[in-house]
């Protein structure tokens, strides 16, 4: 066997031998990456399914109508549109103005601190936020429990949320949209509504939509902002209280009554649906302004 | 003897050599340029981009500016309209005139500028809206014409670069359906319809097959009698089919310009003569 030969029949091996672990390779990260989407899937439909189970079993459609002094939710329902409608604006409006600030126009120390106060920000616990806003805006402004103060600090607890998606998405816009604006005369403003922010449309909406779902689900900061009542919202942005779903969830399941503890299951079932719909609205939102983006073109 | 070699091969790897001893460009007058400059210097940082160009740029004409990569032919398109004012390190002496006025000087608004003289790039860059949007993002902004009107802009400037029969039926259409070649001409609509007395175009066909190539030469010449063009390009037949004047810039600075069959024929430098008959690019 001439030296040559030998060498190819290594080769050769050697080939197969790679072919072989290439494969076992390919198996053992695909069965990984499996198993992960499964311990993130199961979980949601246990949840879905779980809640729609025990909320079907005491359903009735006085619910919706009723308010939660007489066995329904509709003051809730309404509360908690109303609190999502103020986070909207203010963490909207504040969330949406620091990423564009950011991304836009502090220079590179300034991003790099605003960054790191928005992460910090992000990273303090929702009881904390509750806490800090009723002694400064309950207590510190006398305020009282109101909506105002409510409403506040659910946004601070969603606005780095907003900023950073918003950052992301003006950072994405390809500078050829700018230069191409830019070399049509428009100013800074026009390039930026006109161009920029609309580009940019899809991630801010994403932002939007996580912080807004987010709001939905938390109660903590408003069990310290807004207390509980069984009326609807009054009007009054301060001095006053209503209902919202995540208290019924909350603190309706350790109540003696039944009734009370089927309004937790039916309030469980709402807010799982008010995300859901959040959601797909974001989505259809993002696909009707996005018609003409050059990923839809195709 | 050996010092004679080696000044051969440094000649044939570029200008460098031969710009040791840096001698005046040569071009010739202009009577009535729309654009020229005066000792345009400009740096980026530490980095010097362009020494010292004067260029005057002829009315109605097109202008061809050719010269090997990294010759500063682009960073020289862009000080025409302000383009490179926001680029980080940014420096230049020397002065632009526009019509004779110098667009660095104090009080002249970027923005104005900007409208004056236009520019398309080397990749189209439609915006994310509709075609019709896109054909009126400059007008729209700049209140060019009342609303009622709008529709009237889109059609003429459409059928002014060719593409009315093509996206007639569909102005609501994204312009990412077009090919590159109607996004081009897209973007060329779209910088035609402020109305700029000078459009400034960055390798425009570089990114095109030959056919859209030749629409968008065709268009550039028929364009030419009421636009004065600069165009940088890489493709010196480009350039001799469709320039009328020809400007040579290497490491920076301008070598020689002058009317295209002039300059192709019988180049007054012995580097123009080498890059256009392909010894270095």
């Amino acid at each position: 066997m001439t030296s040559a030969a030998a060498s190819e029949r290594t080769l050769h091996w050697a080939e197969e031998r790679t072919a072989f672990s290439r494969r076992l390779a390919e198996k053992w990260s695909l069965s990984l990456t499996v198993l992960a989407l499964f311990l993130l899937v199961a979980p949601l439909f246990w949840v879905l399914g779980g809640v729609t189970d025990q909320a079907a079993r005491v359903w009735s459609w006085h619910m919706l109508t009723q308010t939660t002094a007489t066995g329904g939710l509709a003051n809730a329902i309404v509360g908690t549109f109303v609190l999502l409608a103020g986070v909207l604006v203010v963490a909207g409006a504040i969330g949406v103005g620091c990423g564009v600030y950011i991304a836009e126009w502090a220079v590179p120390r300034r991003r790099l601190l605003l960054r790191g106060a928005s992460e910090v920000l992000s990273g303090v616990p929702s009881i904390v936020i509750g806490y800090v806003a009723y002694v400064a805006l309950v207590v510190g402004l006398r305020w009282g429990y109101s909506l105002v103060a409510a409403v506040l600090a659910l946004s601070v607890l969603v606005i780095p949320y907003v900023a950073k998606s918003t950052e992301i998405a003006i950072s994405q816009v390809p500078t050829s949209y700018r230069e191409g604006a830019m070399a049509l005369g428009m100013g800074e403003g026009h390039v930026l509504g006109r161009i920029v922010l609309r580009s940019a449309l899809p991630g801010i909406v994403t932002g939007l939509t996580i912080a807004l779902a987010i709001s939905v689900g938390e109660t903590a900061p408003l069990l310290y902002t807004m207390s509980f009542s069984n009326g609807y919202p009054d009007g009054h942005l301060t001095h006053t209280t209503m209902g919202y779903l995540t208290y019924v969830a909350y603190i309706f399941w350790d109540e003696p009554s039944s009734a009370d503890q089927n309004l937790a299951h039916v309030a469980a079932l709402v807010l799982v649906l008010l995300v859901v719909a959040l959601i797909l609205l974001g989505r259809l939102l993002v696909r009707l302004t996005q018609r003409h983006s050059e990923g839809a073109g195709g | 003897m050996v010092s004679t070699v080696i000044a051969e091969e440094q000649e044939v790897g570029g200008c460098r050599l031969l710009l040791d001893q840096i001698r005046p460009a040569i071009h010739a007058h202009l009577d009535d340029p729309v654009i020229e400059t005066f000792g345009l210097t400009i740096g980026f940082g530490n980095e010097p981009v362009l020494s010292g160009v004067d260029l005057p740029v002829a009315r109605h004409q097109i202008t061809a500016i050719v010269g090997p990569s990294g010759s500063g032919k682009t960073t020289f398109l862009r000080s025409l309209n302000r383009m490179n004012d926001k680029l980080r390190g940014f420096r230049r002496s020397g002065r632009v005139e526009l019509e004779g006025q110098d667009i660095y000087g104090a009080g002249v608004d970027p923005l104005v500028v900007r409208k004056r003289v236009g520019m398309v790039f080397q990749r189209p860059n439609p915006f994310p809206m509709s075609i019709r949007d896109n054909v009126l993002a400059g007008v729209k902004v700049h209140k060019m014409v009342p609303r009622a009107a709008l529709a009237d802009v889109a059609e003429t400037r459409l059928a002014e670069v060719g593409l009315w029969p093509a996206v007639a039926g569909r102005l609501s259409d994204s312009p990412y359906r077009l090919s590159g070649g109607q996004q081009q001409l897209l973007c060329l609509a779209r910088a035609l319809a402020v109305a700029p007395d000078v459009l400034l175009l960055d390798e425009p066909t570089s990114s095109l097959d030959p056919v859209s190539t030749e629409a968008v030469e065709a268009l550039l010449l028929r364009l030419a009698a009421k636009v004065s063009m600069v165009i940088v390009t890489h493709n010196l037949a480009q350039a001799r089919r469709i320039a009328d004047q020809v400007a040579f810039f290497c490491e920076g600075r301008l070598i020689e310009a002058g009317p295209t069959e002039a300059v192709f024929e019988s180049p007054k430098r012995r580097e123009t003569g080498k890059y256009l008959q392909g010894q270095f690019g």
